[in-house]
């Protein structure tokens, strides 16, 4: 629940700071989702009479059958709880879950008359529209800066597509791991020894827009109660993650140097990298700054060898001789447990991590210990453990305060309470198929009917 | 109001008139080094805020870290720090001595935000932690950046960005299957760290200029990187689901899918199994295939023949055709994709530059190169034109005589003492 006066914390910064969202797919509603967490009210504007591709997940998820087989395979981009997308997997995708707490969901196609309407009706109650749509998507539906300022000069809105609102690639569609190629982060995060082709997907500029876009909107927010003035920020996922090349950059600026791929590679730590345990994929980070640390992990690991090879005695000469020191280091990394070798090498002074998936972190001692997991009940889903805030506050605990929006769930109070339509104007929109809780059946892909 | 220390107000605000940037009149103190403060500190002062850095006497370790410019190492030519600390004054101040700490102690007082990054418990030590700091400055926010936070059993363990990414973030689905996996590019969680510090600064700015108080803030890397949505939250949440946690996929299993090496580089398309297949097909100039029971169907019910003959089709002709030529033909026709671009393809590329994504910076020692510019575009505040980063202590003067009054013998002094 939020907190009030004294006795549990201080007030959420953002209370009282309302947010309108049409965003789809994965750094849009991250976005929303940090301002939620911090006491903003969003409002998710989405349609009920069409499906936003890859928003609510599902889409390769043909049955049951399929979704297991996923899951088995280790692709949990769109899982469902116990496997079962059950009869409106819209509401139970873990992509859309993750983000959805705090938030409220508000039926409205804004490309229709009544759904424009609507839509510029809630702009005059909402201090920011966020959107990260291809461009031509937000012109087509007449909703740019020019447009929407009129209706409220003191709006904050936010656009944030892939590559920008002008430029040869204005358009261009992507999802994050394609942006990852355009933004040189693909070939960067590559093994130096193998072709890209082996680098697998990422979402790294997706998770930076986030925070970057949630950042970006409270300093206008801060700034316009000094200025008076709303404004637009134009936020390219591409542009929002260079600032995270900077070095690499500037080495081709200042040197004229192409940052090769870097896999586990520092530019001066070794060893330095991820190296065998016991058991199947499993491995432990090992990163030794200095000499004394190299030593250390000689002892805890009783590798003398290592410890008196004249070939990795300096700094210089391990970092020179890694891919060597690497092999000799993963015969001794191989039969430890790499929790107690974790523990055992911290002790030792060794910065040491174990190699943690998703099962395993949600397990993390140190974790649970800061509260960082919650449980959440949503209707339909049930209790679940969910990952929390990734900030504490001293003097401002936080929790998760509601379950991921379904589909549709705050129509009535958005609509009636907070627009002022009639029941006869609320009805009306119902009975077009605008507003709703539910897909119809004639756009619910086949394969989500049962 | 407290005047800035060493900040003639003429010399911040350029001239009358002078447009608003977004954090005019917000005074940062970074006590903090490497990448993830500073970068909080970064976004800062590129759009506007009085950023003021304090050094250790021997500087921010990353100014020794390279690469250097000309590859010479040099304390004023790092490529990370000239990167990180644009638009930032610098002074030097030794904490660990007495005469210093009380000198941070004025400096603060005239602080919005203060961040740090040194060990849970030394600020304490210190004698400058937040209880201290905000004792008579109830509306000090003060960031504590570290890697696994102020409490918890791990609190004292080393981290560092490989191993907090190997635990708190999605390191283990990066990679092939078959061997090792591999950590995300460069610094980024530590980068991401402190963007997620410096909008939890901002938030409690806001509330103090709303009429609250300040706060402490705890931002551990491991964290936030469990926060993080580059996968880590959507896969928490599938496998808090589910029982299952992620794994690395092979190259090359999904079909039309994934990277793929072009004429002169590689490609990341989209296209098998998508509802643009069909024209697709006609892209790669292999419209036979449109005729096949097959080609209407999702990926995974591709029959193994199919999946083959699509597969060879797809990479022979990428293996003729520019990178940039094939995500032009395939974006032309609503698929997703993208090429992978390099350093050099990215200061090359006429969309980036076009925009005027490079910004040219003249710095004192290192000389004039392009940098990684803004990253958000603000019609009513926009960003201006960045400063070099600082040198060493080039601000000791201004602040520590202008601001805070000592004199030049004073200055003397100090330096010999090696406090500053």
């Amino acid at each position: 629940m939020t907190t009030d006066g004294t006795n549990t914390g201080r007030p959420l910064p953002l209370e009282g700071i309302r947010i309108a969202e049409v965003t789809v797919v994965w750094a849009g509603p991250h976005v929303t989702q940090l301002l939620a967490e911090w006491g903003a009210d969003v409002i998710r504007v989405e349609p009920v009479n069409k499906i936003q591709p890859y928003s609510r997940g599902g889409e390769r998820v043909t049955s049951q059958e399929v979704a297991i087989a996923a899951a088995a395979a280790g692709q949990l981009t769109s899982a469902y709880p116990d496997l079962d997308p059950g009869v409106d997997p819209w509401n139970r995708s873990s992509a859309f879950n993750a983000h959805a707490r705090n938030k409220r969901s508000m039926a409205c196609d804004i490309t229709s008359p009544e759904g424009r309407e609507a839509f510029l009706k809630l702009l005059t109650e909402v201090d920011v529209l966020i959107e990260n749509n291809v461009p031509e998507t937000i012109e087509r539906a007449n909703l740019t800066w020019d447009v929407v300022k009129e209706v409220n000069p003191r709006l904050i809105m936010v656009r944030m597509p892939a590559y920008g609102l002008s430029g040869p690639y204005k358009n261009y569609r992507g999802f994050g791991t394609h942006v990852e190629g355009m933004i040189g982060h693909h070939l960067l995060r590559s093994y130096p020894d193998e072709s890209p082709e082996h680098t697998g997907d990422a979402f790294t500029a997706d998770a930076l827009a986030g925070v970057m876009g949630a950042f970006a909107i409270v300093s206008a927010i801060r700034s316009r109660t000094r200025t008076g003035l709303g404004q637009q920020i134009e936020m390219p996922l591409a542009e929002s993650f260079m600032p995270i090349l900077g070095e690499y950059l500037l080495d081709f600026t200042m040197n004229g140097r192409v940052t090769e791929p870097q896999g586990n590679r520092h530019i001066s730590h070794a060893p330095h990298g991820i190296y065998p345990t016991e058991g199947h994929d499993q491995w432990i980070a090992i990163d030794v700054a200095t000499d004394e640390e190299w030593q250390a992990l000689c002892r805890v690991l009783g590798a003398e060898a290592l410890a008196t090879d004249a070939r990795f005695m300096t700094a210089t000469r391990r970092h020179r001789d890694s891919v060597d020191l690497d092999h000799a280091l993963a015969d001794y990394t191989r039969p430890r447990d790499k929790e107690a070798l974790f523990h055992e090498l911290q002790a030792a002074g060794v910065c040491a991590a174990p190699v943690h998936n998703e099962l395993e972190a949600l397990q993390s001692q140190h974790l649970n210990a800061r509260g960082f997991f919650e449980t959440v009940d949503m209707e339909g889903v049930g209790p679940r453990i969910y990952p929390g805030i990734m900030t504490h506050w001293k003097h401002t605990p936080n929790h998760i305060r509601t379950p991921p929006a379904r589909l549709g769930e705050h129509n009535r109070e958005i609509y009636i309470d907070l627009l002022g339509y009639s029941e006869a104007e609320y009805q009306a929109l119902i009975d077009k198929g605008l507003v709703g809780d539910t897909y119809p059946e004639s756009v619910v892909p086949r394969h989500w009917l049962r | 109001m407290h005047a800035r220390p060493g900040t003639p107000k003429a010399a911040r605000h350029t001239e009358e008139g002078a447009v608003a940037q977004l954090f005019d009149e917000l005074r940062v103190l970074e006590v903090a080094r490497n990448v993830s403060g500073p970068f909080a500190g970064k976004l800062f002062a590129d759009y506007g805020a009085d950023v003021l850095k304090v050094e250790p006497p021997s500087g921010d370790p990353s100014r020794h870290r390279g690469p250097f410019k000309d590859d010479i190492p040099n304390p004023e030519t790092s490529a990370l720090f000239l990167h990180l600390n644009t638009n930032k004054r610098s002074v030097t101040l030794d904490l660990e001595q007495e005469e210093g700490r009380e000198i941070f102690r004025r400096l603060a007082e005239d602080a919005d935000i203060v961040i740090e990054d040194f060990r849970p418990g030394q600020m304490d030590a210190w004698g400058i932690g937040y209880e201290v700091l905000s004792r008579d400055h109830p509306n000090l926010v003060m960031a504590s950046i570290t890697p696994f936070g102020q409490d918890g059993p791990w609190r004292d363990y080393k981290g560092s960005e490989i191993t907090l990414q190997a635990m708190g973030g999605p390191l283990h689905v990066n990679g092939a299957p078959h061997r090792e996996p591999i950590k995300s590019g460069g610094e980024v969680a530590h980068y991401h760290a402190g963007v997620a510090t410096a909008f939890a600064c901002i938030m409690a700015r806001f509330r103090v200029e709303m009429g609250g108080v300040g706060d402490h803030i705890d931002q551990a890397v491991y964290e936030a990187q469990a926060g993080f949505r580059d996968r880590r939250t959507v896969y928490l949440t599938g496998a808090s689901y589910t029982g299952f946690a992620a794994h690395r996929q092979a190259a090359g299993a999904r079909v039309a899918n994934g990277v793929r090496p072009a004429l002169d580089g590689f490609v990341n398309i989209y296209a098998g199994g998508t509802k643009h297949f069909i024209p697709f097909l006609d892209v790669i100039e292999r419209p036979d295939l449109k005729e096949h029971p097959d080609a209407r169907k999702p990926l995974h019910e591709y029959s193994p023949a199919f999946a083959t003959e699509v597969e060879a089709a797809w990479t022979s002709w990428l293996a003729g055709t520019p990178k940039q030529e094939a995500v032009e033909l395939t974006q032309a026709i609503g698929l997703l994709g993208g090429a992978i671009l390099a350093t050099n393809d990215l200061l090359a590329d006429p969309h980036y530059r076009g925009r005027g994504m490079w910004e040219t910076i003249d710095h004192p020692v290192a000389g004039r190169a392009e940098y990684a510019g803004r990253q958000l575009i603000l019609s009513e505040t926009p960003r201006q034109q960045a400063r070099h980063a600082p040198l060493l202590g080039a601000h000791n003067a201004e602040v520590y005589c202008n601001g805070l009054g000592y004199t030049r013998e004073e200055l003397g002094r100090l330096r010999a003492q090696g406090v500053i």
